[in-house]
Formats: structure tokens, sequence, C-alpha cells
């Protein structure tokens, strides 16, 4: 890592014109890839990345700058060149660097590149044969393992200087069932802010046929119909409604320019008063989790809505700026090649006081989404659309045949007032985050939820 | 360190650590990004990035291993990485390293008057493109983002078996969104540009393009569901084709990904698609003298008149299928293994002109925006179900915009229902997926849900 003379040369070099704030982010990032595809290990990679990020604020304005370069002069290179697209003068700030204690709540045991390759082939293998002998329908299984060891240092003009670790190892299956030409994939990713010892947490095989299961049943699946009617959304990864439909609208990425749905709203109600969600970058070992943010402000659980009410949004330092308000511990980035931004970590809708059970036996007509795909949102609009990769029909207050195809659209702000169930069995899943920071580890959850009326995009006329 | 230079090193500790055969694939890129907000750059970019693939054969099998740092200690991490990971491949497909081609073409894919194309310039085309957009029409109410980036890469490949090539390509985009309001209801437009032919860029007429499409999609409702007659616009069509490239891969073939397996000379689409990849198009945003594997590049169509004629190959699933690789070995980056990509991936544009394509509709939908392809699109199956806007046709002509539907269909029996071509065919802004381009297609029937 760099040494403090080095830092505080480079961070004044970047307020050598009109700059009133600047940053440096070192990372050097180890990862593993190992890819396997029905049984065999196809393809292993091993990267290293190693880079600086320098980033100054003028006012509102910024600018980011990288480099891979890290020798002193380099980066003092990096740091006038960025530092020229400011107009001014120096403002004569100092730069005394005070070492910030870092908490560490998410341990990590079994660090892995310290653990062997072949025992991660092993996991690999266990969920290859646990897919592939679910069913005679199962006709290729790919299956990934990922270890990230990312070594972050951040450093800025107003002293702080914070190391950081952040150890995220994941598996991920795709089982694809086959029916004459018909195939339909289903897939699963769990992970964790954590080491090899994830393994150890969770039933890889168990996880495995869920998946086999999930393809299985949407390949003997008919179309599900289109039109307007009432959704079940399942616990888990069904969260990722929320985050696509509402999180994004929060971030201050969007909410600052007053170019989304939620800009202003703060302390109105915004959805059913059954809704209270959270931002919480502090639950150790999540996937989502972080001791500090990507700008060295420490994590913290934010309340997003609390029964209804728009009670905050997530605020990184520049947008803090923009909105006037305190930074919420969200900045976030893929790596040393992005200006981090206002990005969501472990977002969640809290639990509420129904079950699964009732829900469906309250609900004469609809689909119950078992198990979501990703999706995207237009945050101007708040237009969202995410497809369903597991569902059901649900007739006459019980689950009824399976339905694949179906695709949920609608405006965030509808689907929030428009919740009129909300059980108490919240999960999370895994889930990788695209925007314009770049793609993040993101933990989306729910409890299993009913929405009133949601538009469901589907091949077949209703019924 | 140049890369020659640590290629040298890396081939020295390789070969004295046992590899049996090297490649190494290096980038060096810079670029610099300006976005405009409320009449002031709010964001600048500068990136240097440089990064070194190695991939190595060790005991008969291949394995990976990338730095982005070029000193010693990479050296060492690249031979002992590769080496860890070569030694738990068990695929029996056999890579094969190229000696290089006889000739390579001679592309243009570098235009040296980016080169001077400054950040002022950039920032003040920025600046214009937002006032423009804010004055078009009274109902712009923001302009989320007009931004401006200009890059340029260069990639050096290297081998054990004598391959030395390397090119320089560059390139510069825009991209302008406006946010329009009334009566509550909000809608976006946007204008995204890539050339390497700075002179085309017109912020006046990006802006105007922009705004004029949110404005057209204010007051848009749902439609009833049932089946419709389509317009695909040219940039829906290509959203399409580069969701389903993956189809026409070989490695998905091989894998039993692709219901494509098999149909090699089959008839899969309407005699009016002729479907092309060519990396030799001039100025194109997916032009490059060879491929991934140092394999020179060429022309070829991938459907003719409706007539499946070859997949896309890299030397693995060539070898496989006993033919020769198409030059479609890809490396989005140095840090990725070896897959397949086109190049310029496009269907060639018939003789229709949009507003014609819009008459000859008649009675059904123009789609001009679909999302969620990243996840309501299944390029195993083609099936897709994806949320979209655009507007109402009736005898030919648009009588109000559109909102809150969803198209769904197969991409195969799409490519058979195509009944009209248009003459626009555009290219999207490259991606990892390749440079995609369409012209306007009109379709048969897509089901549409709404009310």
């Amino acid at each position: 890592m760099l040494s403090e003379s080095v830092i505080t040369d480079v961070l004044l070099a970047a307020l050598s014109t009109g700059g009133d704030f600047a940053e440096i982010f070192m990372e050097d990032t180890f990862n593993t890839q190992i890819r396997m595809l029905d049984g065999a290990v196809e393809e292993a990679v091993s990267g290293r990345d190693h880079g600086v990020g320098i980033r100054i604020f003028q006012g509102l304005r910024s600018v980011y700058a990288y480099t891979n370069d890290l020798r002193r002069e380099s980066l003092m290179k990096t740091a006038r060149e960025a530092a020229a697209a400011l107009p001014g003068v120096p403002q004569g700030k100092t730069v005394v660097l005070a070492r910030m204690a870092v908490d560490r709540f998410n341990p990590v045991r079994l660090e892995p590149r310290q653990v062997p390759h072949r025992d991660k082939v092993e996991v690999m293998k266990k969920a290859h044969l646990a897919a592939a002998g679910f069913h005679e329908q199962i006709t290729q299984v790919v299956v990934h393992y990922l270890d990230v060891d990312q070594n972050v240092l951040i450093a800025n003009s107003e002293g702080l200087l914070a190391e950081d670790r952040r150890v995220r190892t994941r598996l991920s299956i795709n089982a694809v069932a086959t029916r004459g030409e018909e195939k339909q994939s289903a897939f699963r990713g769990p992970g964790r802010h954590m080491g090899f010892e994830l393994f150890e947490r969770i039933d890889v095989e168990e996880i495995a046929r869920d998946a086999a299961h999930s393809a299985v049943t949407m390949v003997n699946a008919d179309y599900a119909p289109g039109g307007k009617y009432p959704v079940i959304i399942d616990n888990e990864f069904g969260g990722v409604i929320f985050h696509e439909a509402c999180g994004h609208s929060l971030e201050a990425t969007s909410v600052a320019k007053g170019v989304s749905e939620f800009s202003g709203k703060l302390g109105e109600k915004i959805a059913s008063e059954l809704v209270t969600a959270v931002d919480d970058g502090t639950i150790p070992n999540a996937w989502g989790s972080q001791n500090i943010d990507d700008e060295g402000t420490k994590t913290r659980r934010n309340v997003l809505i609390e029964k209804g009410i728009l009670k905050g949004y997530m605020i990184d330092r520049l947008n803090a700026r923009r909105m006037g308000m305190e930074p919420t511990g969200n900045a976030r980035r893929q790596s040393y090649k992005f200006a981090p931004t206002s990005r969501m970590t472990n977002t969640f809708i809290c639990a509420g006081e129904s079950t699964r059970e009732e829900i469906i036996a309250n609900t004469e007509y609809g689909l119950y989404a078992k198990r979501m795909g990703g999706g995207s949102v237009n945050p101007a609009t708040g237009e969202f659309n995410f497809a369903v990769a597991e569902g059901y029909m649900v007739r006459g207050g019980k689950i009824a045949e399976p339905v694949r195809g179906a695709t949920l659209i609608g405006r965030g702000s509808e689907i929030l007032q428009k919740i009129d169930m909300v059980a108490s069995n919240l999960a999370t899943g895994q889930g990788m985050c695209g925007s314009v920071s770049g793609s993040i580890p993101a933990d989306v959850g729910q409890p299993t939820i009913r929405v009133t009326e949601m538009t469901v995009g589907g091949r077949k006329e209703a019924n | 360190m140049d890369f020659r230079e640590f290629k040298e090193r890396v081939f020295a500790a390789g070969k004295a650590n046992g590899l049996e055969e090297l490649e190494v694939y290096a980038t060096r890129s810079r670029s610099v990004n300006v976005r405009v907000f409320d009449g002031q750059v709010d964001d600048y970019r500068v990136s240097v990035e440089q990064g070194v693939g190695l991939r190595a054969r060790f005991g008969g099998k291949v394995g990976y291993a990338y730095v982005e740092k070029l000193d010693e200690d990479s050296v060492d991490f690249l031979v002992q990485g590769v080496k860890a990971n070569a030694q738990i491949i068990e695929s029996a497909d056999e890579v094969v390293f190229h000696e290089g081609s006889a000739s390579y073409p001679q592309v243009v894919c570098y235009n040296e008057d980016l080169d001077r194309l400054s950040p002022e310039e950039m920032m003040a085309f920025c600046l214009e493109l937002e006032k423009t957009a804010l004055a078009a029409d009274e109902r712009v109410f923001k302009v989320s983002n007009a931004v401006t980036g200009c890059g340029q890469t260069e990639v050096y490949i290297a081998n054990t078996r004598g391959l030395e090539q390397g090119y320089r390509s560059n390139g510069v985009f825009s991209y302008l969104s406006a946010v329009v309001r009334q009566n509550g209801q909000v809608k976006t437009g946007y204008k995204v540009l890539f050339d390497r032919d700075w002179s085309t860029f017109q912020a006046d007429k990006m802006a105007r393009e922009a705004v004029e499409e949110a404005v057209s999609l204010l007051g848009a409702s749902s439609v009833s569901s049932g089946s419709y007659r389509v317009l695909l616009r040219r940039d829906v069509a290509r959203e399409l084709l580069a969701t389903f490239v993956p189809v026409f891969s070989a490695e998905s073939v091989q894998k039993g990904l692709s219901l494509l397996k098999g149909k090699l000379g089959q008839t899969i689409a309407s005699p009016l698609i002729t479907l092309v990849d060519d990396p030799l198009l001039e100025n194109g945003a997916g032009s490059a003298p060879f491929d991934g594997e140092g394999v020179a590049a060429r022309t070829k169509r991938v459907i003719e008149a409706g007539r499946l004629t070859t997949f896309l190959h890299n030397l693995k699933t060539a070898r496989k299928d006993g033919v020769d690789s198409t030059g479609n070995a890809s490396r989005p980056s140095f840090k990725s293994p070896v897959g397949i990509a086109p190049t310029n991936f496009f269907i060639e544009p018939g003789e229709y002109a949009y507003p014609e394509l819009v008459e000859s509709l008649d009675d059904g939908l123009i789609i001009i925006d679909v999302q969620g392809t990243h996840s309501g699109a299944n390029p195993v199956s083609g099936d897709f179900s994806l949320g979209a806007f655009g507007y109402l046709v009736e005898g030919g002509r648009i009588v109000r915009p559109v909102d809150q539907i969803t198209i769904a269909g197969n991409f195969f029996k799409l490519l058979e229902s195509v009944e009209a071509i248009g003459s626009d065919l555009e290219f999207e802004v490259p991606s990892v997926r390749g440079n995609v381009g369409s012209p306007s297609l009109i379709i048969s029937g897509l089901a549409v849900a709404g009310n």
C-alpha cells in the first residue's frame, strides 16, 4: 500500500487548482474464478487488479482519474492532470492524515487464497452431481466458483486514512432442463462476505437440487397468461422487486438531481403502511456488507421507509453536498476504475405478520412468483420490469399449475401502495447490481408479499 | 516496462517453470469522459489502464491469469497462477494456439483526427447539448445526462508459436437523455452516437431528437392485451438481435445451448433476412484486423436469404467441428478467457424508408424501446417477455403513444415472421457482445400484454 507521505503529496497535487476536496482509493485485489461444465472444470482464471483512483471535488463538480501505474511520479502526474480540469487557485488546504480504526465485523476464517484449488473443485462437483442427478430432464449443469480478496486504502484531504479488506466467496449453479426442443434454465447463486467457510454454512447440494427442480418445473410448464391481476411475490430473491422498483429510485444518484420519482418526498406516505424497508450494510458476513464504504464512511442501518412513510435516502459524499444531507455509508464502486456513488448494500422489506400460506389461501386468482429473475428500472419514470423465473397460478386459494415466461411491469410508486399482505418469513438472496459505478455485490430480500394488481406480461390470453 | 519486454520475461519465467506453450494478450487504453449538469461540467474522468492476460499450457491443459501491474511480482503471479489453474482443468477440449495467419487485412479502425479532440471541445459540446435540449420544449424539466467520451485502445498479442501482432482503435461517443413532464406524467427520451468522425456530431440535432421522442410519449397509456402486428424500430430490432447473439456461437451450439444445433444449411428465417458479420467494415466500431486469438479477420454471412450458412467460430470450436475458425475469438478484456463474439454484426438493410414501414404497418404497434433484455429473455429457448413502449398505429398513421405493455414471443419465430425490412440500418454503441446493428423490421404478430 502507499506510504503516508506519498498519499499526502498526491492529495495536495490534486488540490493544486481550485479543488476543495481530494480523495485517493487504492486497491489490490486477488480473485479466482473456476467454471465447471457438466462436471468437468473447463476454465480457471486467477487475477490481480491493482490501481489507484483519484477524485477531486470543487463544489458540486467532480473529477475522477485512475491509473495502474503506482509509482509516485505517475500518481503525481495523474493528480495534476485531474486537477487541471478544474479552474481556480489552491485554497491553501493542509492535509493531516489520521488513521481510522475500522471495526471489522465481517470476520474471515478460511482465506480463499490459502485454500487449495482442489477443495474448491470438490465443492463444485458436489453441486454438479446433486443438480445433474435430480431428474432425467436435466441436460446440463454449469457451476461457477468465485472468490475475491479486495484490499483497499482510502484517504482524503479531510485527513481520513482507512484500510479495509473485503473477502467474498460465491458459488453459482445454472441447471438446464430439456423437453424435446424446449429448454429452461434455473439459477442459484449463494454468496457471503466471508471466506471458504461459506461451504460449512450452506448446503450446496440442497441448493443445486432446488435449481434443478426449478428448471424441470419450468420446462414442463405452459406460458403464463398476460393481463392485470394479483401477484404474490415470494421471499428471499423476490426482494429484487423492491431493489429495482424502489431501491434505485432512493439512491442519491437519482434523487439528488431531482430525477427520481421519490425526490422531495421525505416524510410523505409513498407506500402501504405494511411496508417498512431498510438498507443495512452492517449485517455480519452478508453479501452486500462492508466494514466501511468506498469513501471510508462507516456503513450503517438506514431506514428507507417506515410504515409507508419515506424516511431516508442512500447518500454518498458528493450528493450529500447537493442535497445538504449527511452521507449514509452507501458509497460503493466496482473497483478503482469507477468513481463511487450511492448504491444499495443489503436492502429488504421487513417482516410483517401474515404467513405465506395465509396469503395464498386468501387469493382467489393470481400469480405466485416463487422465484424472481433479474430486472431493471428507469429511475426517472419509475417504470420497471422483471422476469419471473419460477411461477405458478393461484386458483381458489391454492397453488395450481406452474407457468413460465411471465414478466412483471409497473411503476415503483404504484406497486408500493398496492402491497396488501406481508408475511413474516423475511429472507435474503444474493445478486450483482449494475449501475453507474459498476457491478457490485448486493443482497436483496423480503418476506412473501402480495400486490393487489400488477401487469403480467405473458404469451397467453388471460383465463 | 513495455508489453514486448514484459512478454519476454513472462515467456522466460514460464519456460523455466515447465510451461509448455504461452500466449499473452495485452491491452492499454486511455479515455476522457465529460458530463454536464445544470450548465456546469459536473463530472470529468480520465483513465489510463493496462493489463496483461496470460494463457499457458501445462501438462497439456491450459490455465489463465492476469495482472495490471507490469513488474517482476506480476511475472511470478502469472506463471504460478496459470500453472495452478491448468492443473485443475478436466475438459477434454483441445485448445489451439495460433501460429499467425498468412496475411492480415488492412482495417480502418483508428482516426488520428480524434487525437486532437480536446476535453474543452467535448465540454462545450455537452453544454450545448444540455442547453439545446432544455430550450427545445417547455415540457423538458431536466437533462439527466449529457455525456461525451473519447478513448483509444492498443491491443497486443504474442505467443511462443511465433505469433506477434498489434493494432489500435479509437472512437468518440455522446449520450443525451432528457426528462419531460406534463400533467404529472414523466417520460424520457435519449440519443446515443458513436463514431470516429467528430464532425458528424451535431448537438442541436441530437438534442432535438431526444426531446422530440420524450415529448411524443407524453399522454401514453396501455392497450388491450392481444396479438398485434408490430414494427420493431431499428434500435429495438438490434437490441433483440444483440440479446440473442449467443445462439449463433458455435460454442453454444456444441454445448447444446442453441436451438440452431443441426440447422446449418436450413432455412431458419424469412427469405428477406441476410445476417452479416463484417470485421472489415470501414470505421465499424467492431472492426479489427484479427480476433482474440490472432486469427486474421474476414467477412461472412451467417444467414443468407433466410438460410443458416455458418456459426461463429474460434479455433477451439472450429477444430471440434472440423472447419476453419471464422475469426470470431473474443477477448472482451485481457481478464477474460477466449470466447466467441461477433464483430460488426448486422441484418442487411432493405428498401423501405422508415415512414413507408409505418404506413405499411396499417394497424398495429410501433415498439421504440424494450426493457429487461438481460432478465426477460432466454437465449437458450429464444423466449422473451419484455417491458415495452411505443405508438399505436391505425390505418398507417400514428394515433397515440403507448406504455405499460409487454411484448412476448420467441426469437426464432420472430426471424421467420419478418415481413418487411427498412433501409435504416443503425449500429448500437459497441459493447462486449459485439457491435450489433439492424434496420427496422415489420413482424407479423407478437403477443402484447396491457390492460
